[in-house]
């Protein structure tokens, strides 16, 4: 066979390939028309409908005082309840406590607790159930991450049976954040008394209070849970919800064309092809958290705030949302969430001004500044913000170069237990609790052991920091954390770049959904359905 | 097996971060994670750990898993099975494609045949797996609706009869099957038409076509026997080379295998886990050495096990 021939068989093997991929991708591409939202009618509601959800990750342990993970908590969400619960406003409002009330010097809480519920083996809830669980996580052999929520100054929080239905919480000192962690799913007394909680069975074969019970586990492939007819909500419309584990983001979209799953998070690449898929409710919320870039304070080359003010200047927040989020995010000014109630939009936003940036470089006499940006492997987003960064960085002739890390070791560098660490600059993000306490972000007692690792030390901001938290009342704390948005705006400590938007793809044929927000769109679960 | 033990294990805690270090949360007091640390004995000194671990192991305790608090020798067990049931047939497969794909390419070579063959092999070993599978399964379940896409069952299969579930297992292999062999045939049907190639140049098989013999006979017979036994020896190594495909595949799959589970024990440095799937890999490994060597005997008269 001549050298022709065998051309000719392989430009005959490419365009096969080719018209695949054409084949493919063209019944995919995105069309112009604009596509509705399409919820089906709830007297179409199958009343043995089964709701198939996908999961990321491995589900690794059904506790809730000992899961880490989203995987477990997507799925301990089904099946436990807590004495509180957050609506889709996220406020905090009642669920296994019917109310509560808190002493005048914000000390002591009284919970007042529901007295029809049962635990999916029949046995009544009470408020032993209550204590036994905060106990269980301020028990130091219990390897629960939430033990810190619990303690005060050192001393852990008091948790008392007044009587069957009543159970008190004395803190050490008053605690606004108190309120949000209240809301912990509760764990049965009657099957953990006494049982090493670390490595109890419960933990694969969970009874709770929740909508939906414990039914099948096949490790690494589904897990289900069925309908829990004694619901002290209401009966659940569905009879059963599946958790199918599908560990790749492209794998997870096939499963949702092919309609193997109902549910899935969509990546910005796919949302407009995704969004015009027939069958197919496309949701944008907010979450709450934000994406930074974070300087080593404890770093002689931005010690001076002009040095940073003036590379916030030269961000161009606009165009990385632009580049990377096709608008799927929003430029980001304050370390807070524009769907806490504790955001404010008054802070100094330093607008994109070369001329600006130049000039405070100039006076602060680092012409020269060079630095490294670290960035964690594997997050898209985050490294090619790096790299836009770089390019826009470059116009004010600072030289920047990434380093891009694994995670794990990423978090060795911050996470060092001695100061100073070893980078320059953190392109990170942070998902933000429902409460805006962020003590644990920016007090500068949390450096160099916590998550302060840039150092940032401010007493104005310490103040407020302690004010913030052991305020109760909720527009004093909204004043209060206004001002400290602002003393962090004028450190630029972090330059904020964005928020970001989720985006999740559900099937038509879902209905019975909550408003689409950071809590997600299945916070009544109750009335969630699927048609037949 | 002493030796891949301490060597995993000290390669293990060389590497940087640490278990808890993933709960990297503005609302989690690193207090907490010094605590749990101490809970599992990392703030031992490493030799302490490893000995520790070893005279466990020696008891048949593999340890407990640092995030679902399970035995790991459980965890495995549980994993082991839907990995054998993707590799053994892949395995297989690939060997009873690759011979005579490799066989009929040598002897007709240069034909037309031989030139696709060709140009498959080199697609294949240049195509990622990871694409493949997508391509297969945006064609298969997307587009043709014929097989399903991801996972070991359907949702459903709980309820069904034994019949049905076997059927249902057997239509969500063919893909991550299918993924498998048409990748790993690509690069061993080369080495089988290479082996063959060169043992037809050999100077027996002139002899044996001098004699007169049919062609049939002198392929099969003299030519096919010796050209096997380099590809016994790629089958034999190629072995854990299909051990590590099988992660990409059980990802892209949601296939509930062993790789999956080793690759997460890792980003997570879920220490006990990492160790517990080295040993059973080794072994694994070991067995599939022990097979090759048997392979040997059966296609090679020069070498014989227990005699002397």
């Amino acid at each position: 066979m001549g050298r022709l021939k065998k051309f000719a068989v392989l430009v005959a093997v490419l365009f096969c390939f080719i018209g695949l991929s054409f084949l493919l991708g063209c019944a995919g591409q995105p069309t112009t028309k604009t596509k509705l939202i399409k919820l089906p009618d709830p007297a179409q509601a199958d009343p043995n409908g089964k709701l198939v959800f996908s999961l990321l990750g491995e589900v690794s342990i059904l506790n809730p005082i000992l899961s880490t993970d989203t995987s477990s908590s997507a799925v301990e969400g089904t099946i436990f309840t807590g004495l509180t619960r957050i609506n889709e406003k996220l406020e905090v409002v009642p669920d296994l406590a019917r109310s509560w009330e808190v002493s005048a010097d914000g000390k002591v809480w009284t919970f007042y607790l529901r007295q029809d519920v049962k635990w999916h083996d029949g046995v009544p809830f009470t408020a032993d159930d209550v204590v036994f669980t905060f106990n269980a996580i301020l028990n130091p052999k219990v390897n629960s991450v939430r033990r810190s929520d619990y303690i005060i100054d050192d001393q852990p929080i008091k948790f008392k049976v007044l009587n069957n239905f009543t159970v008190q919480a004395i803190l050490p000192k008053p605690f606004a954040p108190f309120l949000v962690r209240s809301g912990i799913s509760l764990i049965p007394r009657h099957l953990l008394a006494g049982q090493d909680i670390n490595t109890a069975k419960f933990n694969r074969q969970p009874v709770g209070t929740g909508p939906f019970k414990f039914k099948e586990w096949v490790t690494g492939n589904q897990l289900t849970v069925e309908r829990n007819n004694d619901y002290y909500l209401g009966r659940p419309q569905l009879a059963a919800i599946i958790f199918k584990i599908i560990p790749d983001e492209n794998s997870q979209l096939v499963a949702l064309e092919a309609g193997e799953i109902d549910e899935a998070g969509i990546p910005p690449k796919d949302y407009a092809r995704l969004k015009a898929m027939d069958g197919l409710n496309v949701f944008e919320s907010d979450n709450l958290g934000y994406t930074y870039l974070g300087f080593n304070l404890a770093q002689p080359k931005f010690c001076d705030k002009r040095i940073r003010q003036a590379l916030a200047y030269a961000t161009d927040r606009e165009q990385l949302v632009r580049i990377i989020f096709k608008g799927l995010a929003s430029p980001a000014y304050a370390p807070s969430a524009p769907i806490s109630w504790a955001y404010s939009d008054e802070v100094a936003k330093y607008p994109y001004n070369l001329q600006k940036a130049r000039e405070l470089l100039r006076v602060a006499g680092a012409e020269n500044l060079e630095f490294t940006i670290l960035v964690n492997q594997g997050n898209k987003e985050r490294e090619k913000a790096a790299v836009i960064l770089q390019q826009q960085y470059k116009k004010i002739g600072v030289k920047v170069t990434i380093r891009v890390m694994e995670w794990l070791a990423l978090l060795k560098i911050i996470n060092s237990p001695n100061g100073p660490k070893d980078f320059d600059a953190i392109l990170m993000g942070w998902s933000l609790g429902l409460d805006p306490d962020s003590y644990s972000i920016w007090h500068s007692s949390q450096y160099p052991k916590g998550f302060n690792f840039i150092n940032y030390n401010n007493p104005e901001a310490d103040r407020l920091l302690a004010a913030g938290r052991t305020t109760i009342e909720r527009s004093k704390r909204q004043e209060i954390y206004a001002k400290l948005w602002q003393t962090i705006a004028l450190d630029q400590p972090y330059i904020l770049l964005w928020y970001p938007k989720g985006v999740v793809g559900v099937r038509e044929r879902v209905g019975g959904l909550s408003e689409p927000g950071p809590a997600g769109l299945f916070l009544n679960l109750q009335d969630v359905f699927v048609t037949k | 097996m002493i030796g891949v033990s301490l060597l995993s294990f000290f390669v293990m805690h060389l590497a940087p971060g640490e278990p808890t270090a993933l709960f990297t949360d503005p609302n989690i007091n690193p207090a907490d994670l010094a605590r749990i640390r101490v809970n599992w004995g990392l703030d031992q000194p490493i030799f302490v750990q490893y000995f520790y671990w070893l005279g466990n192991v020696l008891r048949g305790d593999f340890g407990t898993s640092y995030t679902t608090g399970q035995p790991v020798l459980t965890e495995v067990l549980q994993r082991l099975p839907a990995t054998l049931l993707l590799m053994i047939p892949a395995y297989i497969l690939t060997f009873l494609i690759t011979v005579p794909l490799g066989v009929i390419s040598a002897v007709k070579k240069g034909s037309w045949f031989d030139n696709l063959v060709t140009l498959f092999s080199f697609a294949g070993m240049a195509m990622p797996s990871f694409w493949l599978g997508l391509m297969l399964m945006l064609l298969f379940s997307v587009k043709l609706g014929w097989l399903p896409a991801v996972g070991m069952y359907d949702v459903g299969a709980g309820d069904w009869g034994l019949g049905a579930r076997v059927f249902d297992l057997l239509r969500h292999m063919i893909l991550p099957l299918l993924t498998m062999t048409l990748l790993s045939l690509a690069g061993i049907t080369r080495y089988q038409r290479a082996a063959m190639l060169e043992v037809l140049d050999q100077d027996y098989i002139r002899t044996a076509r001098a004699k007169g013999l049919p062609e049939r006979v002198v392929i099969f017979k003299h030519a096919l026997r010796n050209a096997l036994i380099p590809i016994v020896t790629i089958l034999g190594l190629s072995l854990p080379g299909l051990f590590s495909g099988a992660f990409i595949i059980e990802t892209i799959f949601a296939w509930p295998g062993m790789g999956r589970l080793g690759v997460m024990a890792i980003f997570q440095r879920n220490y006990p886990l990492i160790m517990g799937i080295v040993i059973f890999s080794a072994l694994l490994i070991m067995l599939g050495n022990l097979l090759a060597d048997i392979g040997y005997a059966l296609v090679d008269p020069r070498i014989r096990y227990g005699k002397s």
